[in-house]
């Protein structure tokens, strides 16, 4: 059965003449699809509002004191937690230092130009590492396999950088 | 300045009493979009509370050029069209559900024939069992679009649809809802047969 144009009429609520809606009747008393049509958007029409029971506001009070208790609580521990945390790594790395600490100001000079020079080869050391690579890799892979590491290494970029989009998106609820 | 406004504006410098006056004044607004939406009291309590408390949470985020109403519905249907998502991944049936009475619906006190108005509740309730069997997003839509009176516009910018989009979902909703009115009928059709009236709807 064709349902046009009464199903558009019914379905995007159209104001329809006296004429049209005779016609509309009398498709409506032999199409059942349509007549369902017609009575579900009655059934839509005359919906109602449901309140809930009686004390909402106050419930939500205390859902909102109870929530705010939570998170003071997991804060707080969270401070405890980092606080510690961070002292008892800081002890762990300044333990084998601790005897320099209390050497003389020479010592101290001495132990700190040591450490920048360790610092400064060691890096030296790794970009000649990086550049030789570079340099000889492609002699070793073709170019497909280049192109493929490449776009790994961009995914893997990628997928980075929507990682850490979505953790700092993690507390915001949908819609708001 | 209108009275919604100004207490949206204290509450977001940290007056607690102001919040409040704001569930107060929507706690029926989100409250009735959750039932319509998870089908039973305890689920649409639970939601609209959670709604009120993510409202709460991020109301320094509210954009102040749009209605505080629609950005409280908008929070409602996205934690229920999650919960729902979920709900369907879960073990349990959704047909356990039961009223159990602790909401209940607005008297229409101008209602002149009760027996008219108890068909119609009777009407009401199967599209409430209806409506379960719709996709979500189709079924916040319809709930907007019916309960509330949202336009096309203002549904596209809760849901974070396009116009289109919305357009398409509400016919899509409304023929499937039509389909399963069709069918329940011919479950029972003589009760409905009597008091069926075939009639266009009043335009």
């Amino acid at each position: 059965m064709n349902h046009q144009p009464f199903e558009d009429w019914l379905l995007n609520d159209k104001l329809i003449d006296p004429k049209q809606k005779l016609e509309l009747d009398a498709h409506l008393r032999v199409c059942s699809y349509c007549s369902a049509l017609a009575e579900t958007g009655m059934a839509l029409r005359s919906v109602k509002m449901i309140s809930p029971a009686a004390g909402f506001t106050a419930r939500f009070e205390t859902h909102l004191a109870t929530r705010k208790l939570i998170e003071r609580r997991r804060r707080l521990w969270g401070t405890v937690l980092f606080t510690f945390g961070g002292l008892a790594m800081l002890m762990w790395i300044a333990t084998p230092y601790m005897a320099s600490f209390f050497a003389s100001p020479a010592t101290w000079i001495t132990s700190l130009i040591e450490w920048g020079v360790y610092l400064i080869t060691t890096l030296q050391a790794i970009l000649q590492a990086g550049s030789v690579v570079l340099r000889v890799m492609p002699s070793f892979l073709p170019p497909f396999a280049l192109m493929v590491l490449l776009s790994a290494f961009a995914g893997v970029g990628l997928l980075w950088s929507v990682s850490i989009w979505r953790f700092a998106q993690r507390d915001v609820p949908r819609g708001v | 300045m209108n009275d919604e406004l100004a207490w949206v504006l204290q509450a977001q410098r940290g007056d607690d009493e102001a919040f409040t006056k704001l569930v107060e004044e929507h706690q029926t607004h989100v409250y009735n979009l959750c039932y319509r939406m998870l089908g039973e009291p305890e689920a649409a309590e639970d939601a609209a509370q959670e709604t009120f408390l993510r409202a709460y949470q991020n109301l320094h985020r509210y954009d102040q050029s749009r209605s505080f109403a629609t950005w409280l519905l908008s929070i409602g249907a996205h934690y229920c069209i999650d919960r729902l998502r979920r709900r369907k991944l879960s073990v349990f049936s959704v047909d356990q559900e039961n009223d159990d009475g602790t909401s209940f619906e607005i008297a229409d006190s101008a209602s002149p024939d009760p027996e008219a108005e108890s068909v119609k509740r009777e009407e009401r309730d199967r599209l409430h069992i209806l409506l379960k069997d719709l996709d979500e997003t189709d079924r916040a839509a319809v709930i907007m679009r019916y309960w509330y009176d949202y336009s096309e516009i203002e549904i596209a910018e809760s849901l974070k649809l396009t116009v289109s989009a919305v357009k398409s979902r509400l016919h899509r909703a409304r023929r499937a809802l039509a389909g399963m009115w069709q069918e329940d009928e011919h479950r029972s059709p003589r009760a409905r047969r009597e008091r069926r009236v075939h009639e266009s709807p009043a335009f």
